[in-house]
């Protein structure tokens, strides 16, 4: 016991002492570089551009305001992928069980093959090879007016509310009440009669036609922001980067693989019983797939699944090696070159990616516990 | 009164041959199953098709140089053949590769007894085989000892700082992630609490912040007129990264050890350290070996950002060697990833057929235990 005592203090005393040489050390360098550390320069203006931003940013915007649009830049990209990746690791881990024989084939291949490729390779393969190759701005691939693909990016026309935006705006707060309502109201019917009501296709018809139909009474007109040809390529309309399309397919190819994996043996983990129960009450495939073996499977899912969607968050700071504006190519490299300011850069960069780490961490943890099996 | 009915033959296929009835069990059971292998088999052709056409039909096998490859999108093999070396070396000197050649050959023939399941003391063994490869790689990979010219780390690249950063980095993380696992399991609430801390931090933190924090701060942690090398700083943060992996797979064989070993071995007089090294990891690294060789393959593929800042791995030299104007195309671009991306498919593949191996064995160990 008394030694347990003797080694804590010991290694306090030895953590004190490399973190007082270390600060002592960064200290007398620092000034002999001529750097006073502060925080004033996030006051400053920045005088740069980002090539893609949420919020309104240009040169004369200060360079706090740069650190939240890289933020925003790293979470949309880390949001997509993570969709995508979940999307096609379920039709990738469902197709590994499926009956067919060359369909199960088909996904072994396509999580052999990717799993085993590392991820930058893959991004750059997207960026430089498989977007590179996309026709040029005349010859641009498009949908009508309403989306053109070219070398330089995606172009989608954007709604525009010219006036009676309120109206809208008011038609999705009735229509979001009316589906909370209804979703509460079809459970205790169910509950009390047994009877289903058809809630999802119901919500998303409400989502639809409340607002509409509010835009129509209100009188509110909407116009699309259509891209122009201009001189050298499109303008107008919402511009999706390569750099952001790359990594959006490169990181979800490639995660989808674990992905897939884990759906696998969500599944996998059901006992062969609840499927013959559930042909046994009469349930379709599809019904019998929806309401028993996925909510069964999604408690195996949750645990392992936090931690791709942490690895793949942790992954979109390879967006700094095409040049994709996202935490760590705006603030230590951008920033810190035109600053010169490491300690607190990357002070401030480490701490962001604990706080997100830990928030994804937290939700899936609270999403885990709300759905596993309570003893009633 | 009870007569025996005579037995039937059992029922025949229902159509024909053995293939004809596997066929419609498993791809044209249903109309769905139909539709489905129908697009499988779409996608089958669509990407077989193409991808022999882009690498036979208008692919270029023959030749050296540029002018080799007209079709500025196709497959360009004197691509590979002209850079062949710089994609295994880096920039190491010609007449000097025969010392990466000899030292990694070297290794391997050192590292074989490990794996040989008879051979015994193992771990003096992986202690003998760690100096022998440091060794290796000081005197004969760096150099500037028995008249040997001096090779700055600046120089190596290429698919030899791959191996070399994934063989330092695991094995100087796997002894301070026993460590950090060990404390983590600690009795002394500090000593827990510190190595918890240090795991968590630096498993929420990507690779590359941690390579920039190596790049730009460490030179300012140290001293003034003490430099450590730009490739070791970087290994260095690779290694906290790893070991922090590490730990987390190793936490969880110890906490696979049934307590009565503990006890046990408490009740045999046993110090901490005794107990640790002579019962405890003998029977907890086994369990967690399969993790390990998994975390490897992450580690093998996670070398890569290494290019990031400027140290160019097999993927850093391809990436170089395709933005030379002399070969710049999509073609050769796609040419030099496709090489590079079928190396580390056959290394990280075979691996992860090892852990699969490696898990199929302690699985079957334990059900032995069971009975």
């Amino acid at each position: 016991m008394r030694r347990t005592w003797i080694y804590q203090a010991l290694l306090l005393a030895a953590i004190v002492a490399a973190l007082g040489l270390i600060v002592s050390a960064t200290n007398a360098n620092l000034s002999r570089l001529g750097v006073e550390t502060s925080i004033d320069f996030l006051w400053r203006r920045a005088g740069f551009e980002i090539s893609q931003s949420l919020i309104p940013f240009n040169a004369n915007s200060t360079i706090a305001r740069a650190f939240v649009v890289a933020l925003l830049n790293t979470l949309v990209l880390a949001a997509a992928a993570i969709v995508g990746a979940s999307v096609l690791g379920l039709i990738v881990g469902t197709a590994r069980l499926s009956r067919n024989w060359l369909v199960s084939q088909l996904a072994t291949t396509y999580v052999e093959l990717f799993r085993n490729i590392p991820s930058l390779l893959q991004i750059f393969f997207w960026y430089l090879v498989v977007l590179r190759s996309l026709p040029g701005f005349r010859d641009s691939l498009s949908l009508g007016e309403a989306a053109r693909l070219n070398n330089r990016g995606l172009y989608l026309a954007a709604p525009e509310i010219m006036t009676g935006g309120g109206w809208i705006a008011a038609g999705f707060v009735v229509a979001i009440a009316a589906i909370i309502g209804l979703a509460r109201w079809a459970r205790h019917r169910r509950l009390v009669s047994g009877r289903a009501f058809p809630v999802t296709v119901t919500a998303i018809a409400l989502l639809v036609a409340v607002p509409w139909l509010a835009a129509l009474l209100g009188g509110a007109a909407l116009d699309w922001d259509v891209p122009q040809a201009g001189r050298f390529g499109y303008e107008g309309g919402i511009v999706i980067m390569p750099e952001f399309m790359a990594l959006v397919a490169g990181l979800s190819v490639y995660n989808a693989t674990y992905i897939g994996e884990i759906v696998r043996s969500g599944f996998a983990a059901i006992p062969r019983g609840q499927v013959e129960a559930a042909d046994a009450l009469g349930l379709s495939r599809w019904l019998s797939f929806r309401l028993v073996l996925f909510p069964q499977a999604l408690r195996v899912i949750i645990p392992p699944l936090t931690t791709v969607y942490l690895n793949l968050f942790k992954a979109t700071s390879l967006a700094a090696a095409i040049a994709y504006p996202e935490i760590v190519s705006v603030f230590v490299g951008t920033v810190n070159n035109l600053v010169g300011q490491p300690v607190i850069i990357m002070g401030i960069t480490l701490i962001i990616y604990v706080l997100v780490s830990l928030a994804i961490a937290v939700f899936m943890n609270w999403y885990n516990r709300r759905i596993a099996l309570t003893r009633a | 009164m009870s007569t025996l009915i005579t037995s039937r033959p059992p029922p025949r296929h229902a159509g024909g041959s053995r293939t004809i009835a596997w066929l419609r069990a498993n791809l044209f059971s249903t109309p769905l199953n139909i539709g489905l292998t129908l697009l499988a088999a779409a996608l089958i052709y669509g990407a077989g098709s193409a991808v022999f056409q882009w690498l036979a039909v208008d692919g270029q096998w023959r030749g050296t140089g540029p002018e080799a490859c007209p079709d500025k999108g196709a497959f360009c093999w004197p691509f590979i053949r002209a850079r062949f070396d710089q994609f295994m070396y880096g920039l190491y000197p010609a007449d000097q590769r025969w010392r990466l050649n000899l030292g990694v050959g070297l290794g391997l023939l050192l590292a074989v007894p490990m794996f040989l399941p008879r051979v015994r003391h193992k771990g003096w063994l992986a202690l003998g085989l760690a100096i022998a490869w440091l060794a290796i790689g000081v005197l004969l990979f760096r150099g500037g000892f028995f008249g040997l010219p001096t090779i700055e780390t600046s120089l190596w690249g290429g698919f030899f700082l791959t191996i070399v950063a994934a063989v330092f980095v695991l094995g100087t993380a796997l002894p301070v992630a026993v460590l950090l696992a060990l404390g983590r399991q600690a009795e002394a609430p500090l000593v827990r609490s510190v190595c918890a801390l240090w795991i968590e931090l630096w498993r929420s933190v990507p690779a590359l912040v941690l390579l920039f924090v190596a790049i730009v701060m460490f030179p300012l942690f140290m001293p003034p007129g003490v430099e450590i090398d730009k490739l070791l700083r970087a290994l260095i943060a690779l290694t906290i990264l790893m070991s922090s992996y590490l730990a987390e797979a190793i936490r969880g064989a110890l906490q696979s050890i049934p307590k009565g070993q503990y006890e046990a071995a408490d009740a045999l007089g046993m110090s901490y350290w005794q107990r640790t090294r002579l019962v405890i990891l003998p029977q907890a690294l086994p369990v967690a070996l399969p993790q390990i060789t998994s975390n490897f393959i992450g580690l093998f593929k996670e070398t890569t950002v290494l290019l990031i800042i400027g140290l160019f791995d097999l993927l850093g030299m391809v990436t170089t060697a395709a933005s030379d104007p002399q070969w710049l195309s999509i073609g050769t671009t796609a040419t030099g990833y496709v090489f590079a991306a079928v190396f580390f498919w056959i290394f990280c593949f075979s691996f992860s057929r090892y852990t699969a191996y490696l898990e199929r064995k302690t699985t079957q160990g334990q059900r032995q235990m069971e009975l």
